[in-house]
């Protein structure tokens, strides 16, 4: 009897341990872009806004700015900001998950690596959402879907413009962030 | 069948060997992550701790040296054939049967001829190749000024550094296990923790 | 006989501490950074240092109609300076590679940026530090064709705009053309009365912005080094050292020291006492000597021997958001929008993408070099060379390799082009693109008559028939030093796939290791753990038995 439940305990604890350390990847995805930071951040941001549902941009964060202004170099990382207030608002009225708040606005992260290659890094909100209930759980499949749609590049199709200033505010930060929509 | 206890290795002897293998197994462990086999501490740090290890062993080197000389314990380490026979005979069959130890260790003569051989070997070709190699490996921006820059290429250098490096870890593995293979398993290691060997 | 030889021991032993000792005891290069302390120098513009205030001069109190004016004017107080810069290539655009004897310089050379300065002299000269080089009759004897403001003028109002071969704008101009943006000409009596040591935005109203574009040309220079934070260059900081160019490419008699034709790529030994005539002022070791490090990062210092400083202080170039031209492809020029008419287009972060005058380009921000040995001298494609258009044609071949000791592993910049060349006599091609007659490109988008017009001007036969090929051009990287904190890593390097992995003829730990003898080896420590292991087996089983 003894050495089942040691089995048992010890087959929670290995299981334990190994989702803590796949966690990170469930939790996250990296891929690579094929195009330039600029050009990815562009890219996406005018998938953002061809994807309806609510979606807008609202803010473009450059965190290497700050290092910079504290003398230090980063390679380039570009935040993309985007928020539905169609998924939003559900949990934002609902007291017991509106902590969820936190995630937003929704985030994208274009950077570059030592390999001289861009990427782009993004929560996997399905996943996520589904730990939180069946509200939040359907409402995060969505943005997982739509999330999918900002990541399909149409090469053919010039590069647009990168949008620094976001609709009504400056460049990122929670002050436009706030007049985007959200 | 009474267990007597002979004094075998002296207070200076124990702790160069002890300290002789930590710093051997962690320049192995350093070794290796440097060579690119695993990382481990990164590879700045690795560097920075084989380093400071080689120095501490070449410290300790200088220590050893002084006192296998002074004391005469080199001649320790002289081969010999007698019992030769005898001992890879116990090795190779005697050891499984329960056969005694043919060879019985004393004060002038604490290692059986097997050992002799095999730290000969270590003292002189696998310890020479690692400090040789290894010395011209941490100088090499002074090869130039050695006047050695058109005899020796590092890639060489690194290639018998590392196959010292092999024959050193072949020789901790097999050095490990034979520790074992006393009056009882744990006889040797004893002895090299508390200097007294028991024998039969 | 014991005690003679304890003796011989005990000297030995003493001999190998003393080794041990004097290894970790190599001198420091002490003078290095204490002499550099950071001294006011951020308000040289308002407060000269100068012993002359230039206002006063009753020479230069009077109105000014054009450059050479003001040359004349300078010329009687500074009698020898025209002279001085007239032996510069700065003046000339000629250099001469003193192994060689081949003539380079952007008078001689085709690069695959703008290719050629010939036959489009009137917009080229733009940068010509003098007056009227508009064409090949331009008489390098006049003194009074020197510019001197365009390196000496402090009220950054002087401009000098392409078109007007070297002379600045004398009257209101909109430009770029058709941008509603104005120039206005400068008060060439205040600036002549105003002028001063070159500033930073004196050197980079040039190298700021060569191959037309800010940035575009060397990924190291470009505006953001008029105010650059200590992230972008730790020497000029504008709030901390605050460099001048000319603090390292010190200046004698008008000759700025430090030229990319033919680089220190090897300084060797401490630091220089300045003044020294062997010293390459420009070269970092003229003030870090070639043991920067501190001793307890004595490996660093080893690495100089193969090394150039740029390599792991200079982690990536163009870091900022101006970035670099990574090619441009001419192929592409001339081609027109659905509308049958030239456009143009930028890319995502607003840098010229394509213009039908021109072709297209690619750009890119904080770009990792490209690693490459370097001795210090390239070998140039000039006017007439022959080229293999079946390879891409290398327009300079970086010279250098691991077996050389003057060569280091240096950073570079490799700028990839696709541009015309003769397909019959195997040249490249010099192209009339700037102007407004009717065979500059740019006005008439028909390559054959700019070639045409460009290989006559260049004295060179022309087949009648072209077409593109792919080229290279490789500049070494030697500006935007990050701080010392942002140095590559040592693993960045020493790893299988770090930046230095196409890096031949050097042995690095961690990226390379003989693949037999590591197979080998492993294969005999797993051997013998096999060994013992079976031994020790045998042994547990027959003692079980016994028992």
């Amino acid at each position: 009897m003894l050495k089942v439940i040691g089995g048992f305990i010890g087959g929670v604890l290995v299981v334990a341990v190994l989702g803590y350390n796949f966690m990170g990847n469930l939790m996250f995805r990296e891929i690579r872009s094929p195009f330039g930071v600029e050009e990815t951040v562009a890219r996406i941001q005018q998938n953002i806004q061809n994807t309806g549902n609510g979606w807008a941009l609202s803010g473009l964060r450059n965190p290497g700015k700050a290092v910079e202004n504290d003398g230090g170099n980063t390679l380039p990382v570009m935040m993309i900001e985007a928020c539905s207030t169609q998924y939003s608002g559900p949990i934002l009225k609902d007291d017991s998950v509106r902590f969820l708040s936190i995630l937003m606005p929704c985030k994208i992260s274009v950077y570059k690596k030592n390999d001289g290659a861009t990427y782009i890094g993004m929560m996997n909100a399905g996943l996520m959402g589904r730990m939180f209930g069946p509200m939040v759980g359907e409402i995060m499949g969505h943005v997982a879907e739509d999330q999918e749609k900002f990541i399909q590049f149409d090469p053919g199709k010039p590069a647009p413009a990168m949008s620094k200033a976001t609709p009504g505010g400056g460049a990122g930060g929670s002050g436009s962030g706030a007049a985007g929509g959200c | 069948m009474t267990t007597n206890k002979i004094y075998v290795f002296k207070r200076f002897e124990r702790f160069w060997h002890w300290s002789q293998a930590m710093l051997i197994i962690f320049m192995l462990i350093t070794g290796f992550e440097v060579h690119g086999s695993y990382p481990l501490f990164g590879f700045a740090k690795a560097v920075d701790l084989h380093t400071l290890s080689a120095w501490t062993l070449i410290g300790l080197w200088v220590f050893a040296i002084f006192w296998h000389f002074t004391t005469g314990e080199w001649k320790q380490y002289i081969p010999t054939t007698e019992k030769m026979i005898a001992m890879i005979r116990f090795y190779s069959v005697g050891i499984f049967k329960g056969a005694p130890h043919p060879f019985r260790p004393t004060t002038l003569k604490k290692h059986n001829p097997l050992q002799r051989l095999a730290y000969l070997g270590v003292l002189l070709l696998i310890g020479p190749l690692l400090w040789l190699s290894g010395w011209f490996y941490l100088f090499y921006a002074d090869w130039q000024a050695w006047g050695v820059d058109n005899v020796l290429s590092l890639e060489w250098v690194a290639l018998f550094h590392t196959a010292g490096a092999f024959m050193m870890l072949a020789f901790l593995i097999a050095h490990v296990y034979l520790t074992t293979t006393g009056h009882t398993p744990t006889s040797h290691i004893r002895a090299m923790l508390t200097g007294w060997e028991e024998v039969d | 006989m014991l005690s003679g030889r304890k003796t011989s021991l005990s000297a030995l032993a003493s001999c190998a501490m003393l080794v041990a000792m004097t290894a970790f005891s190599a001198p420091a290069p002490s003078l290095a950074m204490s002499a550099a302390t950071p001294q006011t120098v951020t308000d040289t513009r308002q407060k000269s240092a100068s012993t002359a205030d230039h206002s006063k001069f009753k020479e230069l109190d009077k109105p000014f109609r054009t450059g050479p004016e003001v040359t004349e004017a300078c010329l009687i107080c500074h009698t020898e300076a025209a002279k001085q810069v007239q032996h510069t290539k700065h003046w000339t655009w000629e250099s001469v590679d003193p192994k060689t004897g081949q003539k380079r310089g952007k008078k001689n050379i085709i690069n695959n940026y703008c290719t050629s300065t010939v036959s489009n002299e009137k917009d080229c000269m733009a940068c010509h530090a003098g007056y009227g080089w508009k064409d090949s009759s331009f008489d390098f004897t006049i003194e009074k064709n020197v510019d001197c403001l365009v390196c000496h003028d402090t009220t950054a109002t002087y401009r000098k705009l392409p078109g007007d071969a070297g002379h600045p704008v004398y009257e209101r101009r909109e430009f770029p053309p058709k941008s509603g943006k104005f120039v206005d000409p400068a008060d060439l009596k205040k600036v002549a009365q105003s002028i001063g040591k070159p500033s930073r935005s004196n050197c980079g109203s040039c190298h700021f912005f060569g191959a037309g574009a800010n940035g575009a040309k060397h990924g190291d220079l470009d505006s953001s080094l008029q105010h650059p934070g200590k992230y972008l260059d730790v020497h000029m900081d504008e709030k901390g050292l605050n460099f001048a160019c000319t603090t390292c490419h010190a200046t004698s008699s008008h000759q700025v020291s430090g030229s990319r034709y033919n680089m220190a790529a090897a300084a060797k030994g401490p630091a220089h006492i300045r003044g020294n005539p062997d010293s390459s002022p420009a070269a970092c070791q003229s003030c870090h000597g070639n043991k920067p490090h501190p001793q307890q990062m004595a490996k660093l210092n080893q690495h100089t021997a193969k090394i150039a400083c740029q390599t792991c202080h200079i982690p990536e170039y163009a870091r900022n958001d101006i970035g670099t031209e990574l090619s441009w492809d001419w192929s592409k020029a001339t081609r027109m929008g659905e509308d049958g008419k030239p456009f143009v287009r930028k890319d995502s972060a607003g840098r010229r993408a394509f213009d039908s005058k021109k072709g297209a380009w690619v750009w890119d921000s904080y770009v990792i070099p490209e690693y490459r040995w370097f001795n210090g001298v390239s070998t140039y494609k000039v006017i007439g060379d022959k080229i293999d258009p079946s390879k891409t044609v290398q327009i300079n071949e970086v010279g250098g390799s691991p077996d050389d000791p003057d060569s280091r592993i240096w950073p570079t910049k490799v700028h990839r082009g696709k541009q015309p060349y003769d397909t019959v006599n195997n040249t490249l091609t010099v192209q009339h693109t700037g102007g407004e007659d009717d065979t500059a490109l740019w006005h008439n988008y028909d390559w054959q008559k700019a070639i045409g017009a460009g290989m006559k001007a260049a004295n060179l036969p022309y087949s009648g028939k072209f077409d593109f090929v792919s080229t290279e051009l490789t500049w070494p990287i030697t500006h935007m030093v990050a701080p010392k904190e942002d140095a590559l890593s040592c693993a960045q390097c020493h790893s299988k796939d770090g930046r230095l992995k196409d890096i031949r003829g050097v042995y690095m730990p961690s990226r390379d290791a003989n693949n037999l003898l590591d197979r080998a080896g492993w294969a005999l420590a797993l051997l013998t753990l096999i060994g013992v292991l079976i031994h020790g087996g045998i042994r547990i089983l027959t003692s079980k038995k016994e028992g």
